[in-house]
C-alpha cells in the first residue's frame, strides 16, 4: 500500500525538485547521510601521499583551485558568486574548514557527487594534480585574502599543468605517491 | 577674508551631512533583503549547509521569526529578521 502510494506520488510529480526550494529536513538528512557514508566507505582504502604540506604542491593546487573551484566554493576575501548562491545543496565554503579527511576530499574531487553540481575532475585530471588541490584546500582556512591572492598569482598556470600532465608530468608527477 | 572661509566650511559641512544617508545606505547594501518565499528558501538552504553550532541556531530562529512576520504581513520586521539570519549564516 505504502509502495503503491510512493509510486503514484512519483509519477504524479508531487515532489518538487526545483533547486530554489530546499528539501524538507528529513529528506535533506537522508540524502546527506547517504552521500557522507558513501564517501567514507569508498575513501577508506585510499593511500594519502605524505607530502601534502609540500609548498610546491600547495602552490600548484592554488592555481587549480582558483580556476576550477573558487566559483562555487569561494575563497578568502571573495564575495558569494551567483552560482554559489543558486546551487543546491550549497557547495561548502572551503575557507571555513572541513571535517573530511584528505582521502575523502580526494575521492570527492576525483569522482564528483551526484545531484550536487560537483563534477568528477578525475575524468580530465590525473591523481597527482588532484592531490595538489587537496593539499591546497587543507591550507585554505589558514590563509588571509592577501595570502590567497599572492599564492594564486605565483602559482603555475592551469593550462601549463594540464599540458605537463598530457606530456607525462614532471618530477612530482611520477605517480609514486598514494593513489586509489 | 573670514566670511568666505566660514561659508566654505558651511557648504562642506552641508555636503558632508547630505552624503551621510547615501554612505549608510551603501554600507547596508551587502544584503539586498527582500521578504518573500524565494529569499526565505535561499536562507533555509544556507542553514541546511551549516554545521551544528550557535550560528546555526541563531540563523534558524531568526528565519522562523521572519516567517512569522511575513504571515502577519509585517514586511519590515520580516526583512530585519531575514537580515539577521543572513548575517548568522556568514559567521
Amino acid at each position: 500500500m505504502l509502495l503503491a502510494a510512493a509510486v503514484v506520488a512519483i509519477y504524479a510529480g508531487l515532489y518538487n525538485i526545483a533547486a530554489d526550494v530546499p528539501h524538507t529536513q528529513p529528506v535533506y538528512w537522508l540524502l546527506d547521510t547517504i552521500r557522507h557514508r558513501s564517501v567514507v566507505t569508498r575513501a577508506r582504502d585510499i593511500v594519502v601521499p605524505n607530502d601534502l604540506d609540500d609548498a610546491n604542491r600547495i602552490s600548484k593546487g592554488a592555481g587549480q583551485y582558483a580556476e576550477m573551484c573558487s566559483g562555487c566554493h569561494l575563497a578568502p576575501g571573495m564575495k558569494r558568486t551567483e552560482i554559489s548562491q543558486g546551487l543546491y545543496p550549497r557547495a561548502p565554503e572551503l575557507r571555513r574548514g572541513t571535517d573530511l579527511t584528505p582521502a575523502e576530499q580526494f575521492w570527492i574531487v576525483k569522482h564528483g557527487l551526484k545531484m550536487t553540481g560537483m563534477p568528477a575532475w578525475g575524468v580530465t585530471h590525473d591523481d597527482e594534480l588532484l592531490w595538489d588541490v587537496v593539499a591546497f584546500v587543507r591550507n585554505l582556512p589558514e590563509l588571509t585574502p592577501d595570502q590567497y591572492e599572492a599564492l594564486v598569482k605565483n602559482a603555475p598556470k592551469h593550462e601549463e599543468l594540464m599540458k605537463d600532465m598530457e606530456m607525462g608530468g614532471d618530477d612530482n608527477h611520477t605517480g609514486k605517491n598514494g593513489h586509489e | 577674508m573670514r566670511k568666505p572661509l566660514r561659508n566654505i566650511s558651511r557648504v562642506l559641512l552641508l555636503v558632508g551631512f547630505a552624503g551621510l544617508p547615501l554612505t549608510l545606505a551603501v554600507g547596508h547594501e551587502g544584503h539586498h533583503v527582500q521578504c518573500n518565499g524565494t529569499t526565505i528558501n535561499a536562507v533555509k538552504a544556507d542553514i541546511q549547509a551549516m554545521g551544528e553550532g550557535e550560528a546555526r541556531t541563531t540563523a534558524s530562529s531568526e528565519l522562523q521569526a521572519a516567517q512569522e512576520m511575513m504571515t502577519k504581513n509585517d514586511i519590515e520586521g520580516c526583512k530585519s529578521h531575514i537580515h539577521s539570519a543572513m548575517e548568522a549564516t556568514e559567521k
